[in-house]
């Protein structure tokens, strides 16, 4: 159950989108989320659609999967687009007492929901292609020029994918003792508020006991190895980009002044 | 009427993911009252998950578990109780231990059950006692006790809840010549006693021909034999072919037999085989 949401939601493949840089898939998400927010007309509403579809056969991954991460905050997102369906001023099509609803608001909330879901959805996309490690590497590099003003970007990173590396281990134990006390008769999910707290103590404390001996174990087994910091350090797996990469950049950029273009085409919105 | 029986069970991990892994296809088992078996298999061949299945720490995808008659899953409310009477020591079940004193963490399971003081007491000295232990690690700290004294401590407290049925995956892990004989002469005490049945999951085919009757063999997730010891030791060649092993007395007796010697290969436990050698010498001695 746990091991679950520590694998993160990287579906492994080969698709398009997965052979991309992480940096360039870190960079382009930035893009694309800029692009959504620039996003007004109808026209370009559509065409985000397009994309967002395009994207989706890029990446290789079931559409009912990228549904499924944007299906938590749906009810976030129609409370937000019915509230623009109120406020918003303009023609007034319909009214009752202080409510009305206007042709403006109408429109507004729409592209307010198609926008959000296209948002979440994009960025779903690049946690289903990335695993977390690659992730962790891609930002290191993109924030590299941040160690000129002696930001430890390279102790960060290495912090960063020690946790990675470690959440799935310490989930899995995480289950293998609570797994043991339930043997033992543990229950979790009854009585008072104090009697749950106090049935924890027995999978917190043996968690925290094996997290601190695996962290000594690795630290000695780091200093065996002359761990120095960053300084100098070059990687197994260097980051390269490739011409995939200078491709799709040029595709979202092209992707981004059409959304521009089609904003200014005159519509009847 | 088999104590506690597994009936076509099926399991697969994480199911309709990338990391969907079937661990389990129609295995079916029994363990009688009283009874001791051994479970072997290559590592991922599902003991493991097997063994979880018992108490009903995993639900079957499909298949039944019947503990006295009576479907598990039929009732999952009373799970919690069947779970006192099947005791399930995990590997590395030093992991377990939270409490500041032995005493404390052997006296959790029976605290779970509801046992008054006075025969908590009693029970906390005598499954220390069981696993060789004497009162003054009472008052210690678990946490400072060597490895192979933490296992025990661990497996005192699943005694401790005095279990009808007691699994064990693979206890002997990790410890030394000397730990591993108080660990079974421990096992075999609390056999002794209560009349247990035990399930021991183990690599080494030693401690399996010292300790079980029956064997069940796994692999990749069913069940490939299922006999008493001798019958299924005798089966060398099968069990080299699914990546296991025989006990070495026998494969002693089996490299002087291909050199021409008349000895029997019956013996799986070292005793067995010195008996056989010293029948074969004698014999031998004579013109
Ligand atoms: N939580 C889990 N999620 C997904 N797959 C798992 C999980 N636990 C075990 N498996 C897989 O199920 C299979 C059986 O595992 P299991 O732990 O039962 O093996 P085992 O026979 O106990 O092995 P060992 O002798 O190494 O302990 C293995 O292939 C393993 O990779
Ligand atoms: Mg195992």
């Amino acid at each position: 159950m746990t091991r679950d949401l520590t694998v993160g939601q990287f579906i492994p493949g080969h698709s398009l989108m997965h052979r991309l840089d992480p940096r360039t898939k870190l960079m382009l998400t930035f893009l694309f989320i800029i692009q959504v927010f620039l996003t007004k007309s109808a026209l370009s509403l559509i065409f985000l659609l397009l994309l967002l579809w395009i994207y989706i056969v890029c990446a290789q991954v079931p559409a009912r999967k990228v549904f499924r991460a944007v299906r938590p905050i749906i009810p976030v997102i129609i409370v937000t687009a019915l509230l623009n369906i109120f406020y918003v001023s303009g023609h007034v099509l319909w009214h009752y007492a202080f409510l009305r609803i206007t042709d403006q608001g109408l429109f507004t909330g729409f592209t307010l929901l198609v926008r959000l879901i296209t948002l979440i959805a994009g960025c779903s996309l690049i946690t289903y292609t990335t695993s977390l490690n690659a992730l962790a590497s891609g930002l290191e590099q993109l924030l590299a020029p941040l160690k000129r003003l002696h930001f430890p970007v390279s102790e960060l990173s290495m912090t960063l994918s020690i946790t990675l590396r470690f959440l799935p281990t310490l989930a899995e134990e995480l289950d293998r003792i609570i797994e043991a006390q339930k043997a033992r008769g543990a229950q979790f999910a009854t009585g008072t508020i104090l009697n749950r707290i106090r049935a924890f103590f027995p999978v917190i404390l043996p968690l925290f006991m094996s997290a601190f001996r695996r962290a000594f174990e690795l630290t000695n087994a780091i200093e065996c190895r002359c761990y120095h910091g960053g300084e100098g350090r070059t990687k197994l797996h260097p980051l390269k980009l490739g011409r995939r990469d200078y491709a799709a950049v040029i595709f979202f950029l092209a992707a981004f002044a059409m959304t521009l273009i089609f904003n200014s085409i005159r519509q009847p919105f | 009427m088999a104590l506690i029986e597994l009936k076509n069970i099926n399991y697969c991990y994480s199911p309709g993911t990338a990391f969907e892994k079937h661990a389990l296809r129609d295995v079916s088992m029994a363990v009688d009252a009283g009874e001791s078996v051994g479970l072997i298999g290559h590592t991922g061949s599902g003991k493991s998950t097997l063994i979880r299945h018992f108490n009903g720490l995993l639900r079957p995808n499909s298949g039944q578990v019947v503990y006295q008659g009576n479907d598990l899953w039929k009732k999952p409310n009373e799970i919690r109780s069947i779970r006192f009477q099947i005791g399930l020591v995990f590997q590395y079940p030093e992991a377990q231990i939270f409490e500041d004193t032995v005493g404390k963490d052997i006296a959790y399971g029976p605290r779970n059950m509801g046992i008054g003081q006075e025969e908590m007491n009693a029970r906390i000295r005598e499954s220390l006692q069981c696993v060789g232990l004497d009162n003054s690690y009472l008052e210690r700290n678990p946490f400072r006790l060597s490895g192979g004294e933490m296992r025990r401590v661990a497996i005192a407290g699943v005694l401790a809840m005095r279990p009808k049925v007691l699994i064990l995956d693979e206890p002997a892990a990790g410890l030394d010549p000397e730990g591993r004989h108080a660990l079974f002469d421990a096992l075999r005490h609390y056999r002794r006693k209560s009349g247990a049945a035990v399930v021991l999951v183990s690599h080494s085919m030693e401690d399996i021909a010292d300790f079980v009757d029956r064997v069940v063999v796994l692999d990749q997730g069913s069940v490939a034999l299922d006999g008493p010891v001798a019958s299924i030791f005798a089966q060398a060649e099968k069990l080299v072919s699914i990546g296991l092993d025989i006990p070495q007395s026998t494969k002693v007796l089996l490299g002087l037999k291909a050199k021409g010697y008349s000895v029997k290969t019956e013996a799986y436990t070292v005793e067995q085989a010195e008996q056989e050698l010293l029948r074969f010498l004698k014999e031998a001695d004579r013109p």
